[in-house]
């Protein structure tokens, strides 16, 4: 591509040599940057205080309200413990029981598991990375208030007697069968927080790629950010084949188109491959950022760098993608073809190599270090003593014969929750006695804490131990009752007894947590000597994150580069003021972290409120079957977002070169590849990619397993139709790069003319492809609905699609887009080019495949 | 004192953009490997007749050691750019380009082992099992 | 609440316990899973505890600095070495496993249906008859019985431990499993996937049989149903016939022909009533028909509550005739 004017690249020396980094910061110097930092980075008070979107404060809302989410999951579980004490029981009946368990398991793994790592991540990826605050601070503050909002919704259901019950895998047809409004609430309610989830991931990816500190190669950059990227990666597979299986899901209720009906063709094995492609990644996606947690507290317990750092790498990358092999193995008594049980029971056994080799570099560490026993490596090594137990009947399970017979017994609740115990909230329990110094600068009650970790620990040995017999001794899961003569009664009690003392030591922990400490006074920033970054930054009483961004060259650098903290301090480093009062932070390379533009960020706003009560509204709304109001609140979600992105993103610069400290001169503005933007888009659309091609699979999942489809005599889509569509497609995603082509070469008349013909194209490709399937009758087969769905999911994107090219050709007319500054259109044709193939893709499968399949 | 303009790791640079991807390779086959057989497996056993099951453990054979050999072929790459005879050290913790080349050298090579013994596990059923039902 | 009430005032079948155990096998295919069980079960424990000791070594007992070369040395081989080896040998030994339970029949074939929440059952005798029943099963020893699993409405489960494992029931889909009895003896079944509301009250008795005496049942199964004996149950075939009961039961030999709920033309015969939850007793029956919806949430059947205590003992003392 040529552009008429290119713009400009860093210059200036780099990397600082030693003599740069000794040269004292003048007095006065430092004030005025601290000055305009602090005004730069002021959180809002008073009521404004919820406007706030800095990455400390939304991490550490979305931290507390994820306990919070916890806290009544796991109320629920005493209130069904107490329910199973004794046989015969009548505590709860069983429709509220069947509420309350798929209540629980929906809660523990949507609205505490994962968004609590997404918390967990914002509130301190930037502090690992010695940045300032995550890539896209808005986005994290609209996920985080479009979480609350769904999770108090979906929560809420159960005051109303009105929850899903159908258990949190709400296998169709029982769930989509259900008469209440249990199902729609789980689905809509959910698909919302995904959408949040995703969006976290998207950040989170980012933020590791490109927002490291300058010279935080990929070789020395915290394992913490290693498994951030990995688990972003897998959120990104993972989430989209639920959501592909939520729209089919909700199609089918809302509309009765029968995905999963078997006597119009369906299929509910369809519903199982989708929510276990996702729901076994999932597993992994909760257990590694924890484990991540593990890998930043042994070191520092040891007081050496982590042994086999590669080895960790290549364990997390590793689980990564073996998790995707596993998912049947929750579907092994569906009866699928032995050999497929075989390839599937392989994998989750392969799967405990690379989680193994990871336990094994922990203890390497302690090993070769000199080891001091402190509380939050009490609870790491509270966690490895579960989680390998749940690790080992998680080899006994991955065994046919043996999962056959404890299949959906207690066994499995006995694994799982060794599993997610170990795997999950012990680690997160050590990360907040670790990082709780961090955020607060004061440190929690070691005494309570040894309370708290007796008592859960015991508690729930007891509560759970057992449950491995009862579960051989015949008790299935799910069950609201059972007979005196099954022998089970004493097993249970010791359970429930069990879930109380665990009760009681969440309560130590949550009053430790959160009693006031004043009286403690402020302790040193490092009380742990910890070797990495976090323990640099002065949070809580400046919000600036780091003084001054680092330059790093040591794995370890509070242990390595000697000088590190008092030259931040002094802002010798990078970024030291914001003359412009504008929050900022620096993007660097993705392998090497060599600076390459200062990223403006965004401050506090409403918008991102009102989008995320919008967005609410628009998923909230369909569950009771009102559609108007749903559409005019995804409306009104929409302009907000529009509003947001065009007020504060990729804006023409005032000054193009800024002063970054050390003589560097940085970019404030970048496009395409180097801007952080681009990569944003270019992760969502993998996320996007994948769901569509969940709905394709779901296509050929049909053929491969009915008889009947496509139908004997069955109506196929008109070919001319599907053709004009393709070709439309095309179109529109040819005049997209036209236009950015043209506006590079300065040609701006060209460009918004093709600007002006896309979204014609794309509107023409949109009728076509709804004029081929419009004679087909979704609700007669499944055949003619998939196709529709299809359709819906291809004008639904076109749609999406040309609300960009109507931003970009808005921001060319309106001076946001220049020849120069063209980042916005740089994204929108990126996005183009996956519409295309998705065009292509959707017109193969309408147009071509029956001819093939029949 | 270097200037951020020179680009004398630039090559190298262009070199270290794929091999991010590059340490993904060796599990990437394996995720093929494990589509391919299993959709394989799922086409033959729902649409084809008892004898294809025979072709079906022959095509996961063939298909498994294609899938061995490039993972074979990746990891003495890696191996080679992990360099560990003539630079001994595992842990390549200097900020140094040097030291990057061959942590992703390191990876990409202990990537591979892992995706060479899932190819074999996950190989194992169609060596074992002989069946559909 | 009431419904619980209820359920705590029944005496729920009681019998010796684990016939619901997969520690008390009594089939070929149930048996060998235990042994398998205990195997990795002892192997689990040993590496267990392997583990902890050496954590507890390397934080408590010698907290001091070892090589790094040592520590390398225990990735690879606790990490890497050992589990492959251990791993691949476990999945040679127990892939082929499968198999079995997977394998034709020997002459039987039962053809189960799952409803919401009763269990329909057919056997395919090796002459070609079909004998319907319900909500139990019985099996001959040392034959190898094929049972053919189906759902109508939603996916459930079927589960006998002491027999072998579970398989699921989907609508749509056929699904196949087979067992091996060899114990004679009386074993609990219960469905295993959550099917809504009465999940936890979708069991079954399965009565493992003597080849001799299965032959002389399935031949009185086959046959219609018995006379009314007493007055009192003839009485109650009144009752059965007036409120229409035969509306969605089937008594063979009678004009009670329904389909939509369980066969009942040897239910007295049954060990248990009410898919696995109450006794076969007079007592039982005439509570369960008079509160069905209490006892069992949800279920299809009405409650007659409205017939009087007289009404409902006639009826109670017909069913439990129909041996």
């Amino acid at each position: 591509m040529t552009r008429v004017h290119p713009l400009p690249t860093a210059e200036g020396p780099y990397p600082p040599t030693e003599e740069m980094l000794n040269a004292p910061v003048p007095e006065a110097e430092q004030e005025r940057g601290a000055k305009e930092l602090r005004a730069a980075w002021k959180t809002p008070e008073g009521w404004r205080y919820v406007t706030a979107v800095n990455n400390s404060e939304v991490g550490k809302w979305y931290s507390l309200t994820a306990l919070a989410f916890m806290l009544i999951a796991g109320l629920l579980a005493l209130a069904m413990r107490v329910q199973l004490a004794f046989p015969g029981m009548t505590f709860l009946d069983a429709d509220r029981f069947n509420q309350f368990f798929t209540m629980h398991g929906s809660a523990m793994m949507f609205l505490f598991a994962v968004p609590m790592f997404e918390a967990i991540s914002i509130l301190i990826l930037p502090a690992f990375l010695g940045a300032r605050d995550m890539p896209f601070p808005r986005l994290s503050a609209y996920g985080y208030w479009c979480f609350l909002i769904g999770g108090i919704f979906v929560l809420g259901s159960l005051l109303f007697d009105a929850g899903p019950k159908a258990g949190w895998f709400m296998y169709p047809p029982l769930a989509t069968k259900d008469e209440g409004i249990g199902p729609d609430i789980w689905l809509l309610g959910l698909s919302f927080i995904e959408v949040a989830s995703i969006a976290a991931a998207v950040e989170l990816i980012v933020g590791a790629l490109k927002c490291r500190p300058p010279g935080m190669r990929v070789n020395i950059m915290p394992l913490y950010a290693w498994y951030v990227l990995v688990v972003g990666g897998m959120i990104l597979f993972a989430f989209p084949p639920l959501i592909a299986g939520d729209f089919l899901f909700e199609l089918e209720r809302s509309f009765d188109w029968p995905f999963f009906d078997p006597t119009r063709g369906g299929d509910p094995i369809l519903w199982q491959h989708l929510f276990w492609i996702f729901g076994h990644p999932e597993v992994y996606i909760v257990f590694l950022p924890s484990i991540a947690i593990a890998a930043m507290i042994v070191p520092t317990v040891a007081q050496r760098p982590i042994v086999g750092y590669s080895w960790i790498v290549l364990s997390a990358v590793g689980t990564g993608f073996l998790s995707f092999g596993l998912w049947v193995h929750h579907m092994f008594t569906t009866g699928l073809p032995q050999m497929s049980l075989g390839f599937f029971s392989a994998a989750s056994e392969a799967v405990v190599i690379p989680t193994g080799i990871q336990i094994f570099a922990f203890v390497a560490t302690l090993m070769v270090g000199r080891v001091k026993l402190t509380l939050p490596m009490l609870w790491i090594a509270g966690a490895l003593a579960i989680f390998v137990a749940g690790g080992l009947t998680g080899v006994m399970l991955a065994i046919v014969p043996f999962n056959w017979q404890v299949h959906d017994t207690y066994f499995i609740v006995a694994h799982l929750h060794y599993t997610l115990f170990g795997g999950m909230v012990f680690p997160v329990i050590a990360g907040v006695y670790y990082f709780y110094p961090f955020f607060t600068k004061k440190l929690m009650s070691e005494k309570l804490g040894l309370w708290a970790f007796w008592l859960i620990f015991s508690g729930f040995n007891i509560t759970f131990l057992p449950m491995h017999l009862t579960g051989l001794m015949g008790m299935p899961r799910r069950v609201f009752t059972y007979p005196e003569s099954s022998g089970w009664g004493w097993l249970n009690l010791i359970s429930t007894l069990g879930a109380f003392i665990i009760a009681a030591g969440f309560a130590v922990f949550l009053y430790d947590l959160l009693r006031p400490k004043k009286a403690q006074g402020q302790i040193a920033r490092n009380p742990w000597g910890a070797g990495t970054l976090e323990f640099s930054h002065d949070i809580p009483e400046e919000a600036w994150g780091a003084r001054s961004v680092p330059h790093i060259i040591s794995r370890y650098p509070l242990w390595d580069q000697p000088k590190l903290v008092e030259r931040m301090d002094a802002g010798r480093y990078y970024l030291p003021d914001a003359p412009d009062h504008q929050r900022e932070t620096i993007v660097t390379s993705v392998i090497d972290a060599k600076p390459v533009h200062v990223q403006r960020v965004t401050g506090p706003a409403w918008i991102t409120i009102l989008a995320a009560i919008f967005t609410g509204g628009a998923f909230i709304f369909p569950t009771f079957h009102i559609y108007t109001p749903a559409i005019i609140c995804g409306a009104f979600a929409i302009v907000c977002v529009m509003y947001w992105l065009w007020t504060s993103t990729a804006r023409p610069p005032k000054e193009e070169m800024r002063e970054a400290g050390l003589g560097l001169r940085l970019p404030t503005y970048a496009s395409g590849p180097q801007s952080v933007g681009w990569w944003g888009m270019w992760i969502t659309m993998l996320g996007d990619v994948t769901a569509f091609a969940s709905v394709v699979f779901g296509f050929f999942f049909y053929w491969t397993a009915r008889a009947d489809f496509p139908p004997e005599g069955a109506a196929h889509p008109v070919g001319l139709w599907v053709a004009v569509a393709a070709l439309a497609g095309v179109a529109a995603w040819a005049l997209t790069v036209a236009a950015r082509e043209t506006n590079a070469r300065g040609q701006v008349a060209l460009a918004r003319l093709s600007l002006v013909l896309a979204p014609l194209a794309a509107g023409a490709a949109g009728v076509a492809a709804w004029a081929a399937v419009r004679d087909l009758d979704p609700t007669s087969h499944v055949y003619p609905a998939i196709l529709w769905a299809l359709m819906v999911w291809l004008v639904v994107h076109l749609a999406a699609g040309v609300l960009m090219q109507g931003y970009c050709l808005a921001g060319s007319v309106f001076g946001k887009l220049t020849p120069r500054y063209d980042a916005d259109l740089r994204n929108v044709t990126l996005y183009w080019h996956f519409m295309a193939v998705k065009a292509l893709v959707t017109a193969a499968v309408l147009g071509l495949a029956p001819g093939w399949l029949t | 004192m270097s200037d951020i303009r020179d680009q004398e790791d630039a090559h190298e640079f262009r070199v270290e953009a794929l091999s991010l991807w590059r340490i993904t390779f060796g599990p990437l086959i394996w995720a093929l490997h494990f589509v391919a057989s299993y959709g394989a497996a799922a086409l033959v056993c729902a649409k084809a007749s008892a004898g294809a099951v025979e072709a079906l453990r022959i095509g996961i054979g063939v298909g498994t050691l294609l899938a061995l050999a490039l993972i074979l072929w990746l990891a003495v790459r890696a191996w080679r750019q992990w360099d560990l005879r003539r630079d001994p050290e595992w842990e390549n913790d200097k900020g140094t380009s040097e030291d990057r080349h061959q942590f992703l050298g390191h990876a990409a090579f202990l990537l591979s082992v892992i995706s060479f013994i899932g190819v074999v596990y996950v190989a194992l059923p169609a060596l074992l099992i002989g069946s559909c039902a | 609440m009431r419904t619980s009430a209820l359920l705590m005032g029944l005496s729920l079948l009681s019998a010796c316990e684990g016939r619901q155990s997969v520690l008390n096998p009594a089939g070929r295919d149930a048996q060998d899973v235990l042994s398998l069980i205990w195997v990795m079960f002892g192997g689990a424990v040993l590496l267990w505890f392997l583990l902890g000791v050496i954590f507890v070594y390397v934080t408590k007992v010698e907290p001091r600095e070892m090589p790094r070369r040592w520590g390398e040395a225990l990735i690879i081989g606790g990490g890497v070495i050992f589990p492959v080896i251990l791993l691949g040998a476990l999945l040679t030994y127990s892939l082929p496993m499968m198999k079995p339970q997977r394998e034709a029949d020997e002459g039987l074939k039962v053809h189960i249906t799952a409803e919401q929440w009763w269990w329909r059952v057919a056997y395919e005798l090796p002459d070609g008859r079909r004998v319907t029943s319900a909500n139990e099963l019985r099996l001959p020893t040392g034959r190898r019985t094929g049972l053919v699993l189906n759902a109508h409405k939603v996916i459930h489960a079927f589960w006998v431990p002491a027999l072998g494992g579970k398989v699921d029931m989907i609508p749509g889909r056929e699904t196949y499993l087979s067992f091996l009895p060899e114990e004679p003896g009386v074993y609990r079944g219960q469905c295993a996937e959550f099917c809504g509301a009465s999940h936890a009250l979708m069991a079954f008795e399965t009565v493992v049989m003597t080849p001799e005496d299965y032959a002389e049942w399935i031949e009185a199964e086959a046959s219609d149903a018995a006379k009314p004996a007493s007055a009192e149950a003839y009485r109650g075939a009144e009752v059965f016939a007036r409120e229409g009961c035969g509306g969605c039961h089937t008594v063979r030999g009678t004009q009670a022909q329904g389909q939509v709920g369980p066969d009942l033309t040897h239910v007295g015969s049954r060990k248990s009533l009410g898919a696995g939850i109450l006794e076969m007793t007079e007592d039982d029956l005439s509570r369960f028909i008079a509160h069905t919806e209490d006892i069992k949430p949800e279920v299809a059947m009405p409650g007659y509550d409205h017939l009087t205590p007289e009404d409902l003992r006639a009826l109670a003392a017909y069913l439990k005739g129909l041996t």
